[in-house]
């Protein structure tokens, strides 16, 4: 019984925490698994990073939707980077961006790969705001993550 | 040390005896730093926890004060959030009756949080000793400098620790 009760108390708080964990990357399907499994022009120092078109069956004028898609490509201006480090372990850092990027298995062990072979990854690109969530989500995991404007 | 899925979602993590005594003194020591004044840290913990947001590589000139700022705050709030879950590991261990082995069921996001909160103290360590690639590849038997070798032992154990926690992650085609 006390050992139930005393679960139940972990239970409890690991509440707390989620409720902080859960931002838009952990939860939405806006976080970066589907810019990362696509980012091969970002990686290759292709930084345009404006893949978008204009939605199917949305009517815009061309003037609009030039607008928007510069827009778009300004506020997503900011590429998330993941340095090298002597400590962290090789299947951390996958289980890490698995976890936080929504990685799948492959890109991300690619993304360990080139951190640990090149000493950096670009391992996605989003505006100011979504980034800096970024940033803090790969340090409280202990990546060494920056965010540059690019 | 064990790790074994007991339902979908839920975990059961085994320690005997010296593991768990070597585990709770590890959350002990966490439990301590995260208390601690960032402001008041060795530089090298001061920049684990503050760090530059940013290396200043690329093309803009967007001052990042602000930024800075929100990572800081939302570090500190982390370091909070961590203190809470050591002392729950620790009143766990406290109250348990049986210690050989030493049992905790928790769920994912609790092992997650856990295996985050195990690499903290692999990071401190590093920062503290200033441990350099070298180091890690080292033989500790040689090694001269004891602190410098508990050190490393240490990130070792814990690494070990984390591994059996999350199985295999590299994608091997």
């Amino acid at each position: 019984m006390d050992q139930v009760e005393s679960v139940r108390d972990i239970h409890g708080n690991r509440n707390k925490v989620l409720r902080l964990r859960s931002g838009p990357v952990a939860t939405g399907k806006e976080n970066l698994s589907p810019r990362c499994a696509q980012d091969d022009g970002i990686l290759n120092g292709d930084a345009s990073g404006h893949s978008s078109a204009a939605k199917p069956g949305t009517e815009t004028s061309p003037d609009v939707d030039v607008e928007e898609k510069l827009k778009e490509a300004f506020a997503r201006g900011w590429s998330i980077i993941v340095w090298n480090d002597p400590v962290n372990l090789m299947d951390y850092v996958v289980f890490v961006f698995k976890t936080v990027l929504k990685m799948n298995e492959q890109d991300a062990s690619r993304h360990m790969w080139e951190v640990h072979q090149k000493g950096k990854s670009v391992v996605g690109r989003e505006t100011r705001e979504k980034s800096e969530l970024i940033v803090h989500r790969l340090r409280s995991f202990g990546l060494n993550a920056t965010m540059e404007q690019a | 040390m064990i790790c074994e899925q007991i339902d979908p979602g839920q975990w059961r993590l085994s320690f005997n005896q010296p593991e768990a005594e070597f585990l709770i003194n590890v959350l002990a020591r966490l439990g301590r730093h995260y208390q601690e004044d960032v402001s008041r840290m060795p530089p090298a913990l001061r920049a684990y926890w503050e760090g530059a947001i940013s290396r200043g590589g690329g093309t803009g000139k967007t001052d990042l004060t602000e930024s800075q700022e929100v990572l800081a705050e939302a570090r500190a709030e982390l370091r909070g959030e961590r203190l809470a879950l050591v002392e729950n590991w620790l009143r766990e261990y406290e109250l348990s009756e049986e210690r050989e082995p030493w049992r905790v069921e928790i769920t994912t996001a609790e092992r997650d949080e856990f295996v985050a909160m195990l690499n903290d103290r692999r990071m401190l360590i590093a920062a503290e000793l200033g441990v350099t690639e070298q180091d890690m590849e080292a033989d500790l038997s040689r090694m001269t400098n004891e602190a410098r070798r508990a050190g490393i032992l240490e990130i070792d154990v814990l690494g070990h620790f984390i591994l059996v926690m999350l199985g295999p992650q590299i994608y091997r085609p």
